[in-house]
């Protein structure tokens, strides 16, 4: 899932400052999950920010709400009636969700309240780590399922290179060597020929916007393309 | 608009005054569902729970939102945290589920959660 982490308050508080009502939406989806933008982080930054207005003799001016996925606009419809009230917004959604949001209500500024990190793993609760930088061209089924895009510095599809040193990586010993574990993964399931196997160059297609449609319903939006 | 704490009482108003915004699609819902349960064959949480009947769309949006329509708004945390167990751990709202008579059986769900999050009656994704 979209992994996600709140804004400083000062800068959530810094950018909302020109603002007299506020709605502060939160999103039932990934980030309520990794406890960053469900309805209880929305509850939590709005006491924050309206005890810091506060402190500065300023009036609550922060709403709540969460839906229950900003990343779809029939979630969004709810909104129609609250938004009129306020002048602008916070998005705790992932990026996708705050543009759809921002896409919505046109007339009404949205301002972001989370970084969107990564697409990631639960390691813990509240400890996750990133697995997929989304390529578009996934190869973990010749890498043992470990990736080389996501774990390797370098991004490399044939290595390791030259600074691998005890399974660690140049960068720090604390990282392990993405291709040092492929290798291995592969040796234990006697897939090491995998290794060998020509890959077409990496086209990198997360570097333009791209739109999914499924095979089931590529003839009913042909017309969209 | 701020959402309470959970610790205030439930706030029946409010649940009857969301309940009554959507009185017309929700009545209608309740009314015509046939319980043919053709929904089930559509839900993946059914097909992969053994196909116990509690996760079943028909059964999920009647035991939860049709709870609350039946009794007016008039129900206390108890049956908001039971009515949350159903919208949240049953269903992922992932919007497949199929009515042959056109139920949009995810608004319905949605508009549960949405009376449940009105009395800050959550899911805990912070639970170990």
């Amino acid at each position: 899932m979209v992994k996600a982490k709140r804004k400083p308050l000062e800068e959530l508080k810094a950018v909302t400052q020109p603002y007299q009502r506020i709605l502060n939406v939160g999103c039932g989806g990934c980030v309520s999950v990794c406890l960053a933008g469900g309805q209880k982080e929305v509850l939590v930054l709005n006491n924050e920010l309206n005890l810091a207005f506060k402190n500065e003799n300023q009036p609550n001016r922060v709403d709540a709400y969460t839906v229950e996925r900003q990343c779809n606009a029939r979630h969004l419809r709810e909104l129609e009636r609250i938004v009129k009230d306020h002048d602008c917004m916070l998005s705790m959604a992932c990026g996708a969700g705050a543009q759809l949001l921002a896409e919505t209500f046109p007339d009404t500024p949205v301002l972001p309240a989370v970084n969107t990190e990564s697409i990631g793993i639960d390691r813990e609760v509240g400890i996750y780590e990133e697995k997929c930088r989304a390529c578009g061209e996934c190869v973990l089924g010749y890498t043992g399922g470990v990736c080389p895009v996501t774990r390797c510095a370098k991004g490399l599809f044939n290595g390791p290179c030259g600074g691998v040193q005890d399974g660690k990586c140049e960068i720090s010993m604390d990282i392990p060597c993405a291709w040092y574990d492929i290798h291995g993964r592969l040796k234990n399931q006697n897939r090491l020929d995998n290794i060998k196997q020509l890959q077409m160059v990496m086209e990198w297609k997360n570097q333009t916007q791209r739109t999914t449609i499924q095979e089931a319903y590529a003839q009913r939006y042909a017309s969209s393309k | 608009m701020s959402e309470p704490t959970a610790t205030e009482p439930v706030n029946t108003g409010q649940i009857k005054q969301l309940l009554d915004q959507h009185k017309t699609k929700m009545k209608m819902a309740l009314r015509v569902c046939a319980h043919c349960s053709l929904c089930a064959q559509s839900c993946f949480l059914f097909n992969t729970r053994e196909q116990d009947p509690i996760y079943m769309p028909s059964h999920k949006f009647i035991n939860s939102i049709g709870r609350l329509y039946k009794k007016k708004g008039n129900v206390d945390r108890q049956a908001l945290e039971e009515i949350s167990e159903i919208a949240w751990k049953r269903c992922v709202l992932c919007t497949r589920c199929y009515c042959p008579l056109g139920i949009d059986i995810p608004e319905m769900i949605t508009l549960a959660r949405t009376i449940c999050r009105s009395q800050n009656v959550v899911n805990d994704f912070s639970a170990e």
